[in-house]
């Protein structure tokens, strides 16, 4: 994380967190998933001045939740890596997916999964669900027109 | 949430407001929704401008998750001996198995209901007849 010398003093590890949120939220990594929140921070190590700029780079170790997003008609749901099957991990590319080691079952953009919903937030306009795909005969179902 | 007694649709403790409401299947939510898409449809050019988001992606859910087609079906799978809730779920999901049917539904299966596993099993190929026949 680079920080500008205007942002030192007081307040220097809240800017850089705050930065941080804005930079890293929402976006995808390569090795792990998309960025949903950061949940903590871990540690901040010193920081380097950059030659001829007076930014100066912090390395900063957090931690962050993973998963992936999901709708059932009108109800938005988010699974966290937490609640996805040990044995599927997230694979980056073209079309990002969660999968399973041996290769046979796939996550990925419209994927139908039965899940179960484990928490619920209700607003005026919308309802959001925590869900889980990691108890029996959840996750990835066969087209069941066809059952 | 509200705090009352603990609810949990598992022991098929529900609530005092669902108990009262009626549960449907995504079926028969398609066949009021697709009713109401037609009506629209007869009275203005452009029906899906005239549907809220939460409609048009409610269809879309329960047409692509329907099992039963005609309500003739329908009202076979209502006949069983079930809470509403239950017969709901399981007309939705169409487990193969009992394994499957009582992981979706654990209060088929809890004491004193008189619903061994070979009660459940033939219930679940009663279902999938229905469905094959319709």
């Amino acid at each position: 994380m680079q920080l500008h010398p205007r942002h030192f003093g007081r307040n220097l590890r809240e800017n850089l967190v705050s930065d941080l949120m804005k930079d890293a939220e929402g976006t995808c990594s390569g090795r792990h998933g998309f960025v949903v929140a950061i949940t903590g921070i871990e540690n901040i190590g010193k920081g380097l001045i950059r030659d001829g700029t007076g930014f100066v780079t912090f390395p900063v170790k957090y931690q962050c939740v993973m998963g992936f997003f999901a709708e059932a008609g009108p109800v938005q749901f988010f699974v966290s890596n937490h609640l996805i099957p040990d044995d599927m991990e997230f694979q980056s590319g073209d079309m990002p997916n969660y999968t399973t080691s041996d290769g046979s079952v796939k996550i990925q953009k419209d994927s139908e999964v039965r899940l179960k919903i484990i928490g619920t937030r209700v607003d005026a306009t919308e309802i959001f669900c925590i869900g889980t795909t990691k108890d029996d005969f959840l996750g990835v179902i066969n087209d069941p027109t066809t059952t | 949430m509200s705090g009352e007694e603990e609810e949990n649709a598992a022991e098929l403790k529900i609530g005092e407001e669902f108990l009262k409401a009626k549960c449907l299947m995504n079926c028969e939510v398609a066949l009021i929704l697709e009713h109401k898409y037609e009506q629209l449809q007869q009275m203005s050019d452009d029906p899906m401008n005239q549907v809220s988001q939460v409609f048009e992606k409610s269809l879309q859910y329960v047409k692509r998750f329907s099992r039963y087609k005609n309500p003739d079906a329908v009202r076979q799978v209502r006949e069983y001996q079930l809470a509403e809730f239950e017969l709901c779920v399981l007309g939705n999901l169409c487990p193969e198995t009992v394994e499957e049917a009582i992981a979706m539904v654990p209060s088929i299966k809890t004491k004193g209901r008189a619903h061994d596993d070979d009660a459940i099993e033939r219930m679940l190929n009663d279902l999938s007849l229905i469905k094959k026949f319709e």
